[in-house]
């Protein structure tokens, strides 16, 4: 070897060796760092959970949850299998709350706007800033005398919250408080208050049922409180005693729907006039328990004159009348795509009708108490509609936004967008930036439930008192407030009346000050404690407090039958140019749109469908053939009051002259995971609002169907709805089965 | 050509040289601390009980770093005047944590409780070493999956070779 060569080797083997060296160092993970406690918490262990009792306030079903919390963070909520309600279970939405929390799209501090509305162009204040300002528009507003030009919209807030910001708006001297959302039952409650004295839900026993017929009633999905009912549900299929019957009548296969023995794809809009002639048939056919009262009004809905009108035969109204009255004890319920025509008020009476003619009332229906004086309270007067005029009046000087989410939530056509321009001061207590926070000029971010306190009397409740305590499960992420403090500090700047009424010095003494009065006169709540201390101590321990069930009763006043229409609801748009009729629903996930930012619940496989991220069309294989779909291809759904577009689903779940679109996405605002995704069927529907409840009539819009652009791809888990030749469900046809059985194989 | 491709084989034999050199010898086996404590003086020459700052041992998961607030408890008297006994008040003053450098370090799919091992009556002593002489921590254990496996095996742990016992 030449020398030359050597020292190239030497050179060589020493590059190499070095970039070896290099690679070794770099490729080891850095040292991870071990940060302890500088002062330990006592309660604190690090890695040993601690579990707190709260409560859900991602709906208003109000189930009861654990919060597992480690070092001080919230990891997973679990049900809290003590609580009367949810006895345990969570439904998705629940799971998904310390999302919400960690939500990157947060609003982490008080904002003010710089650009023009809806730009998006904040900048940072502090607190004192905020509040100040927001004391100065209100105080200026009563000195001159424009008390009552301040308007507060919120979702339903419950229990003491609600009673604190009714105190702080009423002091302040104004009376523009209201509740506002989507499925909020108002039809319901106002059908239950015309027919039973209640303006809220019943408690339906479905546990204890054993034929039980849902008009579109998607309970163990979406409606009212999915948790208890589908525990419920199990029991009376599976518990003790008999098998018990569902019968779902509805045009679009709920996944209720799905569970169930029997699906009557009635005619959308006729399925009061189905209920009453089936009550009219128990009533002829001397089946009634208690059909006296109602035999006049009951001999105009025959069965043979109303089965062409729902598409459903005189033989099945027939069979399904006999057997709901023979089975005992039945129950009907009027679910959202009943409530959500335009006569939703008479669908829901007609199926408190049908009840009373079963003997339902009492049985299985448990009218509401609201024993603890908590509950939700549904006021009539306060519509959206009510808004939208006086701010066109120009006698809206001030709006506080909390929750709710109109501009997401109001079709196009109520012009609400143009209303809110003439609000020259808009505020928002959320958290995040949804599309109505996106107006305001001034947002105050409040805690979300897994950081605040708070109590909730879950209505329609398990016919048995119940209030359950909210606790802060961990401090504040970000630098947001309590949303009671807010209004308490707010009372305390704006001074008056608001200041010598409110004198909690925050929201955490005034929600126990509020459980001291209400401990004080209940008597059960007392049994078993030493002293209110004694019982707050266990409220926070075992989330809440629940008492022994109230067998109430009541009867479906004759009255009632004022609001039914004697026909099937209207739909806009004629028939010859818009020929399907338009069902968008809650889906599972989004509900209302509510969920659309939490990725967990985007990447959920909607039951039915299995489609995820995004929105889709649901039209009955048969019509898409006529129309010339496939099932991806990109439609316009378009109604007289505009268009959207969505990729198509096959569904032979729905009737071929109705066509279905899942509410929830479609967000222009609301963070990462919901913006610019998917269509708001929300958008294209009239605005058409029930003038006695105030609820909107989401299903009062016939569309038609044209072939729209390329556009999103829709991406779902399921392959396919055929089995492929693959021998998944096996079949033989009648004529092999008795063929089989004469021949015992 | 048979010349690049000899010195192609040099270079990279000598790049597997130094990549071991550095993974064997050079490795974090005893990191450098931010405090240069030491278990002898500590756990040694003053006979400490381990659980006397690793508070957590009996009852979690994780044995637990000693929280600043322990350190000064003693030091706010003894050995002021050591430097590294002042750089510890001054994270305290600061009121920040001493960030220490992890020597033990499982990955995320392991689940070890030193609450069960420290309640079967196993000695620190069987995974730690003699921290006693350490002057500074050193890993003296691999914690690969071999070794927890042979102890088990050895003391007949209950369910102690399942899957699940450790990887839940």
């Amino acid at each position: 070897m030449k020398r030359r060569d050597f020292l190239k080797f030497i050179g060589i083997g020493g590059v190499g060796a070095g970039a070896g060296f290099v690679l070794g160092k770099v490729s080891k993970p850095p040292g991870a760092k071990l940060i302890p406690y500088l002062i330990p918490p006592e309660d604190i262990v690090p890695g040993v959970a601690t579990w707190y009792a709260s409560a859900c306030t991602q709906c208003g079903a109000g189930c009861g949850t654990l919060v597992r919390v480690m070092e001080g963070r919230a990891k997973k909520i679990e049900g809290n299998p003590a609580h009367p309600v949810n006895r345990g279970g969570l439904c998705a939405m629940g799971q998904s709350s310390v999302q919400a929390l960690y939500n990157p799209d947060r609003i982490t501090k008080p904002l003010k706007r710089k650009g023009p509305r809806g730009s998006g162009d904040y900048t940072e204040i502090t607190w004192d800033e905020a509040l100040k300002t927001l004391a100065e528009n209100l105080t200026e507003l009563k000195s001159k005398g424009n008390s009552d030009k301040l308007h507060l919209l919120t979702s339903p807030l419950s229990g003491t919250l609600d009673k604190l910001v009714r105190e702080f708006v009423s002091a302040f001297g104004s009376t523009n408080y209201s509740h506002y959302g989507l499925f909020q039952r108002k039809n319901l409650a106002f059908a239950n208050l015309s027919a039973m004295g209640t303006a809220s839900v019943p408690h339906y026993d479905i546990e204890n049922t054993k034929y039980l017929l849902s008009f579109g009633a998607d309970f163990s999905s979406t409606w009212v409180s999915p948790v208890n009912y589908s525990n419920g549900y199990g029991k009376m299929r599976q518990g003790a005693g008999e098998r018990g019957k569902l019968v779902q009548v509805e045009p679009r296969l709920s996944l209720t729907g799905a569970n169930a023995d029997e699906w009557v794809p009635a005619k959308p809009g006729t399925e009061a006039l189905l209920a009453l002639a089936i009550a009219n048939t128990i009533v002829e056919k001397g089946l009634a328990k208690d059909g006296g009262a109602w035999r006049g009004v009951l001999s105009r809905y025959k069965a043979k004159d109303v089965a062409s009108i729902c598409d459903v035969s005189v033989e099945r109204i027939e069979a399904i009348a006999v057997e709901f009255a023979h089975t005992r004890p039945s129950l009907a319920i009027a679910g959202d795509s009943v409530s959500s025509y335009e006569n939703g008020i008479a669908g829901a009476i007609a199926v408190n009708i049908l009840n009373q003619v079963a003997g339902n009332i009492g049985v299985t229906v448990i009218p509401n108490g609201d024993d603890l004086g908590g509950g939700r309270r549904v006021d009539f007067s306060k519509k959206i509609s009510t808004l939208i005029a006086a701010a066109n009046a120009d006698k809206v000087k001030a709006l506080i936004v909390y929750g709710a989410n109109p501009v997401f939530t109001t079709p196009k056509a109520a012009k609400l967008e143009d209303a809110l321009s003439k609000v020259p001061f808009i505020a928002s207590f959320s958290s995040f930036m949804d599309e109505t926070t996106a107006q305001a000029d001034l947002i105050l971010p409040a805690h979300t439930s897994l950081e605040d306190w708070g109590d909730d009397f879950p209505d329609p409740g398990v016919g048995a008192p119940v209030a359950s305590i909210i606790q802060p499960a961990v401090g504040p992420v970000f630098e947001t407030k309590s949303l009671g403090d807010i209004f308490i500090e707010l009372a305390k700047a704006v001074g008056g009346n608001a200041a010598g009424k409110i004198t909690a010095p925050n929201f955490a003494e005034y929600l126990k000050s509020s459980w001291k009065e209400l401990y004080s006169r209940n008597r059960e709540m007392a049994a078993g404690t030493l002293g209110f201390e004694d019982f707050w101590n266990k409220t926070l321990q075992n989330g809440g407090w629940w008492g022994p069930p109230r067998k109430r009763t009541a009867t479906v006043s004759a009255r009632a039958s004022e609001h039914l229409t004697g026909g099937p609801a209207r739909f806009e748009g004629e028939e010859g140019q818009y020929p399907f009729y338009l069902i968008p629903y809650a889906q599972t996930a989004y509900m209302d749109g509510r969920g659309a930012n939490l990725p967990w619940l985007q990447e959920l496989p909607d039951p039915m469908t299995s489609v995820v991220w995004g929105t889709w069309v649901e039209i009955n294989p048969k019509t898409a053939e006529k129309l010339g779909l496939k099932e991806g291809d990109m439609v316009n759904v378009e109604s007289p009051f505009g268009k959207i577009s969505a990729p198509v689903y096959l569904y032979p779940g729905i009737r071929p002259d109705t066509v279905a679109v899942p509410i929830g996405q479609g967000h222009s605002h609301y963070g990462r995971y919901a913006k610019g995704r998917g269509a708001n069927p929300i958008e294209i529907l009239p605005y058409n609002e029930d003038p006695r409840s105030g609820e909107a009539a989401l299903n009062s819009t016939r569309v038609r169907i044209t072939r729209g652009g390329s556009g999103e791809r829709m991406v779902k888990m399921e392959g396919s709805t055929k089995e492929l030749g693959r021998g998944i469900v096996q079949t033989v046809s009648t004529s092999e089965f008795k063929r089989m059985k004469k021949e015992g194989v | 050509m048979k010349k690049l491709i000899l010195y192609a084989v040099v270079g990279g034999i000598a790049f597997i040289i130094g990549y071991f050199v550095n993974y064997q010898l050079f490795s974090d086996r005893a990191p450098v601390q931010p405090i240069n404590f030491s278990h002898k003086i500590h756990a040694g020459d003053n006979q400490i009980q381990c659980q006397y700052c690793h508070i957590y041992a009996e009852r979690s998961r994780v044995s637990g770093v000693p929280n600043v607030k322990r350190c000064m408890g003693c030091h706010q008297i003894i050995k002021t005047d050591s430097p590294e006994i002042q750089k510890v008040a001054s994270y305290w003053d600061k009121k920040e944590p001493i960030p220490w450098v992890k020597v033990y370090n499982l990955p995320d799919h392991v689940y070890f409780p030193h609450k069960r091992h420290v309640r079967a009556g196993l000695d620190c002593k069987n995974c730690h070493g003699d921290v006693a002489t350490m002057a500074r921590i050193e890993k003296v254990s691999s914690l690969q999956m071999g070794w927890c496996l042979s102890c088990h095996s050895k003391k007949e742990v209950k369910n102690g070779s399942d899957c699940w016992t450790c990887h839940k």
